[in-house]
């Protein structure tokens, strides 16, 4: 420990810590004091008894509130950033024929409010991958298409094993300035991988990402400019759909 | 089941123990039983569904990441996944900047009186009650506001017509109030 800065002056909560944990849990400190509170309930025991005592005090208030029943995305944004559950095979079996192209589940969240960025992106997102060559079909690629409600196509991926890439072009995206869109593998059973941001060229499949599990999907997820900075998802999921083997 | 919350809070327990053992299904399991209840918390405070189900999904997966460091004796596990949303949700009022629409709504504590049996706990609830009632009613006003719909110290200050630090000061003593109260039950 390189000695904290924060020990030369008494914290806001020094003389009154009770106080200040029963209005941590209100929510009603100002974000400084807020995020300096959470930062010391980390290595304070006696402050974390005292957060959790309020906690079970005015829980019955919190348990009053009427149930609402969250919209499918939640549970498929969960799913998709916890790694998507193994063992459940696609639903949507690849048919004989021509180019598969199945409709996926949606994860289509509305933008607005949010994150505030809104309109701009939800007008113009869409996608195209661009198929490099006929396929091999000896079952090294797959393809993603996740849809915006049935009109255009928003977002189709294609993963190319042998070439190991995954190719992206954009037509009409519209990546709010702020904000970047990152594309992530999610293996079953596994954490998510990134395979870069959207609108980038050509993406290449991570190494050691050898066999596409049946049953593994794609997500998009919003993060900062320049895409998440901790290796896993950071913001909302927006979109995911399954891979199916061509 | 005696309606679609959640019905008794024991067998959340094992499944959270499960959870933090890396079972999905008992993830599902989880979020089957408590997320409309979570996602009606934190509605009330974001007034946004939008946002709402997002903070849901943040959610449940920190509870996916940290369901180990969930102790039982500190508390019922619905009470721990309650605290987990309310945080995430004040934690996105408190970073949007933005005035908000602040409206109060009434009847929290005819609802805390009318919640259902078999949701909670029956003793715990009545000793709130009765103790929020003895709480002087403009520190009443603050202490329910800022819990259930995420009013701030300003908000508060601007509907009560008082500076902040007299807010701060109504909160405290509200909070002292209650806990004398509750604690001489």
């Amino acid at each position: 420990m390189s000695g904290g800065t924060d020990r030369d002056v008494a914290p806001f909560w020094a003389e009154d810590p009770d106080g200040a944990a029963g209005e941590y849990v209100l929510g009603t400190l100002s974000a400084e004091e807020r995020a300096a509170f959470a930062r010391a309930l980390e290595r304070d025991t006696a402050l974390r008894e005292a957060v959790t005592a309020w906690e079970k005090r005015l829980a019955p208030l919190a348990e009053a509130v009427p149930t609402v029943a969250p919209a499918p995305r939640v549970w498929e944004g969960i799913e998709a950033r916890i790694g998507s559950g193994g063992g459940t095979a696609s639903p949507d079996a690849p048919r004989p024929g021509a180019e598969r192209v199945v409709r996926l589940e949606r994860g289509l969240r509305r933008w607005r409010a949010a994150a505030g960025f809104a309109s701009a992106l939800a007008a113009g997102l869409a996608l195209w991958i661009v198929v490099p060559h006929p396929a091999t079909t000896d079952g090294r690629q797959y393809l993603a298409v996740v849809d915006r409600g049935g009109t255009l196509p928003a977002l189709i991926v294609r993963v190319d094993l042998d070439g190991r890439t995954v190719q992206v072009r954009s037509l009409a995206a519209e990546t709010p300035p702020d904000r970047s869109l990152e594309l992530w593998y999610v293996g079953a059973g596994s954490a998510p991988r990134s395979l870069g941001l959207v609108g980038d060229a050509s993406l290449t499949l991570p190494a050691g990402l050898r066999g596409v599990a049946d049953g593994a999907s794609l997500a998009v997820s919003v993060e900062p400019k320049g895409g998440s900075s901790t290796g896993a998802p950071t913001g909302p999921v927006i979109y995911s759909g399954r891979l199916i083997r061509e | 089941m005696p309606n679609e919350g959640v019905s008794a809070g024991a067998d959340l327990a094992p499944m959270i123990a499960a959870v933090a053992a890396g079972d999905r299904a008992a993830l599902r399991a989880l979020y089957d039983a408590t997320a409309p209840k979570l996602l009606g918390i934190v509605l009330r405070i974001l007034k946004d569904r939008s946002a709402a189900e997002d903070v849901l999904q943040e959610v449940f997966v920190r509870v996916w990441q940290r369901a180990g460091s969930y102790d039982p004796q500190a508390g019922p596990p619905l009470v721990w996944l309650g605290a987990i949303a309310r945080h995430k949700a004040i934690d996105r009022i408190r970073q949007d900047r933005a005035a908000r629409l602040t409206q109060a709504e009434d009847g929290w504590l005819e609802r805390l009186a009318d919640t259902r049996d078999g949701e909670g706990d029956l003793a715990r609830r009545d000793a709130l009650a009765r103790c929020l009632d003895a709480v002087e009613p403009g520190h009443r006003d603050c202490l329910v506001l800022a819990y259930c719909e995420g009013w701030s110290r300003e908000e508060l200050a601007a509907r009560h017509d008082r500076p902040v630090n007299t807010i701060k000061t109504w909160l405290r003593r509200g909070l002292m109030s209650l806990r004398g109260c509750l604690e001489a039950a």
